[in-house]
């Protein structure tokens, strides 16, 4: 059920999808996150078994599209043997598909050659970038969480592709890393999710750059641009450091370390890592050589940036004035080209814009009623402070209209004019705009799951 | 309205046999009679300046067009038309005859131009053109062309609407007719007056071939711009410095104080520093009931003669010039107040990001490879018709909302544009559309402040700090100087920097 945050008090549009999973150990299936995200009621079946069995998540991470369920049925696992995993296959050798690429009844293997192996976007979350290795293999929709083989052992999960417009013979997977790094977070009964230092840095190739820094003629540090603001970095990490080792591996000038006989970006060294654990930088501060030591988890800012999955969107709807924080399922569903509200989105994280606004709460729609008629020009509007007080995120907004005073003065941002609103109008208005937009709820402040009906399906 | 300048550019196009007339143009019956039409054909070569790489021009283009010939030997032709021209040339249309011509005065804002021939004799024989200052909606206008031949083609149009629209360079909006017509493709479609009983109404602002809907600068800003052009020192249409927004919504009528329910006014949003409405002791806040002793109603429309209810904002260009004094009645918190504004015309030099910047060059400063740049709207129009969409975004993000983001107004913004691949930008060849805050530790307000920072290194380093990442980039002083004269030959540089 994907949720609707034109309407967000509706429980959303029903969708059917298919794709594919495969058995590890523990009677446990893998699949991919996208294809249980939102789900409500989730079956499988094995090849040549007539029956549908309910099934069950048991963990899902968004941010590298990987997900575990269980069957409840104690036989459905009877006679089957886990898959196990192998490591990165090489450039060139062949692996082989597995799934129900766009349906199907009969599984479809296709095979191709393993043609590069590089960070990655992970479209599911559209924000979160791992290792992938591309596949010239076919894949299409109902490939997603099959297994990909070579030598009897699993090397990677379908996940990603192209359109046939866009490139030909491009697939990707999941490789064996990043999904035994998954298996390891829930092993303590909970998925974590990949923390991050949260900085941004450059590559330091210049002569006269390295010069004023201090450094020698080794090819060796780049240079931090930027630290995120309440990260993990920050106040440990300042612009200007130069680092040159991560956990003694040295940085290259161009950003990559030595891992395991194989070069890569220095993020991987993090990306192996879990919450709470720590990192060790050697840095160049002033022209001074420092060691630090980083303690990580998942910042917060970049969660606006990505697409967020089995969550009730939060608004509050007042005088049908609908206020929405800004993220990225927002931003599409109502396909903005406001500059200003772009300009939020975009540079929420660069530019630091969390700390005054960790919501970015726009006046996204308005449910036409005689109280608000003329308020049609206001829409797109960034909320900065209701009767002079500040307001910095959707909590607060909702407080601001459960407080007292009759007439309600919202400021947004930019030089227009004052949204005047009076309190005993929008009283009465309530229940009339309740009734005519057939609105169940009038605010959603928190992110709760969306209730499931697994544990009722399962008695059927 | 709230200011809103996100508007898209209609551009003259013509196409070929698009338009097909159901019935024959009505052309005057006097006209036949006219033997000398009052109609040049004016030919121009220009070349626009090349803002990726400002210290050339680009390609020369050539535009053929119509100028409409007024009395003491002047052609009116749009200022679009010889924008950026190096050589304008009229040309008698039943002769052939030719003659080079210079362009006198210059409005790129109201899109107006005159020009004068060089041989002063040129226009003799033809009757020059009249202004017909009084058409309204429901008037029939004939738009001229010239065939081939020279003989005139007359297409017939109705004025659909007269309203505040805003032109090709977006400052503010102008008095505006829209007509309904059928043009036909000619080559020299560029200028074409519109014409009532024989007299100037309109010259052609926009043409959309698809809805067959043509803007046409009417003959109130053609009168005011002949006006002030008569005068010493040309000095343009004037503009007051606020935003405003309706007050039809009676909670924000209550907020502003305004107790009676049914009088109009419209509530001010924002006033600039610096403006003639700042001077005047305008406020936010304020609600504007009339101006120039014309009642304004909630929606911001006054009652014109001629008109009917138009947006006040015609009371402050059309009808008013720069140093008129004009009455402003306000409320403020319930009380009435008169103000007095005094308008000025508001130059590009006082916008920090100006917006155009024509038949000028632009000005930039190449420091080994790195090229600095200020931010204009001439700069983001590099990017093509769809430059709102297609340009950085950040830049036009600062265009677009400098009023509020940089309130004190005397500055510019000072872009590291690209760079050159040399020794010295090594490993910042990718680096482009950043924006500059410090060299050498000195806050960067201007190219000039620019120039003058870089004279002095520190420790024999020229750092340059910017707003986006990397956040820093050195270079070696020596470096760039011994490397100037290499870049300048490699890259076909004529100076490394243009500050004027």
């Amino acid at each position: 059920m994907e949720p609707d945050y034109k309407a967000p008090w509706n429980a959303g549009g029903l969708e059917r999808g298919v794709g594919a999973g495969f058995v590890i150990g523990g009677n446990r299936i893998m699949t991919n996150a996208h294809v249980v995200a939102n789900s409500r009621y989730l079956t499988v079946e094995r090849d040549g078994d007539p029956n549908k069995y309910p099934a069950k998540v048991q963990f899902v991470a968004n941010d590298c599209d990987l997900a575990v369920i269980t069957v409840p049925a104690p036989d459905f696992f009877k006679n089957m043997v886990p898959l196990q995993f192998g490591g990165i296959p090489a450039l060139e050798s062949t692996v082989s598909a597995y799934g129900y690429p766009i349906g199907g009844e009969r599984m479809s293997v296709t095979t191709g050659i393993v043609s590069r192996v590089d960070f990655q976007l992970y479209t599911h979350s559209s924000v979160d970038q791992h290792l992938a290795i591309q596949i010239s293999a076919q894949i299409n929709p109902g490939n997603s969480g099959g297994p990909v083989m070579q030598d009897s052992k699993v090397v990677g999960v379908a996940f990603q592709g192209y359109s046939g417009d866009v490139a030909q013979g491009v697939a990707y997977m999941i490789p064996t890393p990043v999904i035994k790094r998954f298996l390891q977070d829930i092993s303590n009964g909970h998925y974590d999710e990949y923390p991050d230092l949260a900085i941004t840095y450059a590559k330091l190739q210049n002569p006269a750059q390295r010069r004023f820094l201090g450094l020698k003629d080794d090819d060796r540090g780049v240079l931090l641009s930027s630290v995120t603001g309440t990260g993990p970095a920050d106040g440990i990490l300042y612009p200007g450091d130069v680092l040159l080792a991560i956990d003694g591996h040295p940085i290259a000038s161009d950003a990559n370390v030595e891992l395991d006989g194989e070069r890569a970006q220095f993020e991987e060294v993090v990306e192996r890592k879990f919450k709470g654990d720590s990192v060790k930088i050697d840095i160049l501060r002033n022209k001074r050589p420092m060691t630090v030591e980083i303690k990580l988890f998942k910042p917060w800012p970049f969660s606006i940036l990505g697409h967020s999955y089995d969550v009730r969107p939060r608004y509050v709807l007042y005088g049908g004035l609908l206020f929405q924080p800004l993220n990225l399922d927002m931003l599409e569903a109502y396909r903005t080209a406001d500059l200003r509200v772009r300009h939020f989105f975009e540079y929420f994280v660069q530019d630091q814009l969390y700390l005054q606004h960790p919501d970015v709460i726009v006046l996204a729609n308005i449910l036409p009623d005689p109280i608000n008629t003329y308020l049609a020009p206001y829409r797109g509007g960034i909320v900065d402070e209701v009767n002079g007080k500040k307001v910095r995120t959707l909590d607060e907004l909702a407080n601001a209209f459960a407080e007292s005073p009759e007439q309600l003065v919202i400021r947004m941002i930019g030089d227009g004019p004052p949204l005047v609103l009076n309190r005993s109008q929008v009283e009465a208005a309530r229940e009339r705009i309740k009734t005519r937009y057939n609105v169940l709820k009038e605010q959603n402040l928190e992110e709760q799951p969306a209730p499931k009906e697994t544990e009722q399906a399962n008695k059927i | 309205m709230i200011r809103n300048s996100l508007i898209a550019f209609g551009l003259v196009l013509f196409t070929v046999g698009g338009a097909l007339a159901k019935k024959e143009p009505a052309v005057p019956s006097v006209l036949s009679k006219q033997k000398q039409l009052a109609l040049v054909r004016v030919n121009v070569t220009g070349q626009s300046y090349d803002y990726f790489r400002p210290w050339q021009k680009k390609a020369p283009f050539s535009k053929r067009a119509l100028g409409a010939v007024l009395s003491k030997g002047r052609v009116l032709v749009t200022a679009d038309l010889v924008a950026n021209q190096n050589y304008v040339e009229l040309e008698r249309a039943e002769s052939g005859a030719k003659t080079a011509a210079t362009v006198e005065v210059i409005d790129y804002e109201a899109n107006l131009a005159l020009l004068q021939p060089a041989d002063k004799t040129f226009l003799d024989g033809i009757t020059p053109l009249e202004i017909a200052p009084d058409t309204v909606a429901g008037d029939r206008l004939a738009a001229w062309q010239l065939e081939p031949t020279g003989a005139l083609l007359a297409t017939e149009g109705l004025v659909t609407t007269v309203q505040m629209m805003p032109y090709p360079i977006d400052v503010g909006e102008f008095l505006t007719y829209r007509i309904s017509i059928p043009m036909q493709y000619r080559e020299n479609s560029y200028t074409v007056p519109l014409v009532k009983k024989n007299k100037l109404a309109g010259l052609l602002l926009r043409y959309d071939s698809r809805s067959q809907l043509l803007d046409a600068i009417p003959a109130p800003v053609i009168t005011h711009f002949l006006k002030d052009a008569e005068s010493q020192n040309y000095r343009g249409f004037p503009s007051a410095g606020f935003s405003f927004f309706p007050t039809r919504d009676p909670a924000l009528r209550e907020f502003a104080g305004e107790k009676a329910k049914n009088a109009g006014g419209v509530y001010v949003t924002n006033v600039e520093p610096d403006t003639p409405a700042m001077k005047a002791g305008l406020q936010v806040g304020d609600i504007v009931t009339a101006v120039a002793n014309n009642e304004i109603d909630q929606n911001g429309n006054y009652v014109d003669r001629l008109y009917g209810k138009i947006e006040f904002t015609n009371l402050l260009t059309a009808h008013a010039y720069a140093g008129d004094v004009v009455p402003f009645r306000i409320e403020r918190n319930g009380k009435p107040m008169q103000l007095n504004v005094t308008l000025e015309h508001r130059d590009t030099k006082d916008y920090v990001s100006p917006p155009y910047n024509l038949d000028q060059p632009p000005r930039y400063y190449v420091l080994g490879g790195l090229i600095f740049q200020e931010l204009s709207r001439q700069y983001l129009k590099e990017w093509g018709p769809n430059w709102q969409r297609e340009a950085p975004q950040r830049l036009v993000y600062l265009d677009h909302f400098q009023s509020e983001l940089f309130p004190d107004r005397n500055r510019r913004v000072v872009i590291l544009s690209q760079v050159l691949p040399a020794n010295s930008t090594i490993g910042y060849d990718e680096l482009s559309y950043l924006t500059v805050t410090k060299v050498n530790g000195k806050e960067i307000k201007s190219l000039d402040d620019l120039a003058e920072a870089v004279k002095h290194p520190v420790e024999g380093f020229i750092k340059v700090e910017t707003e986006e990442d990397p956040k820093q980039i050195e270079l070696d002083a020596a470096q760039v100087a011994g490397e100037a004269q290499d870049l300048q030959d490699n890259y076909g540089i004529s100076a490394l920097h243009r500050l004027n």
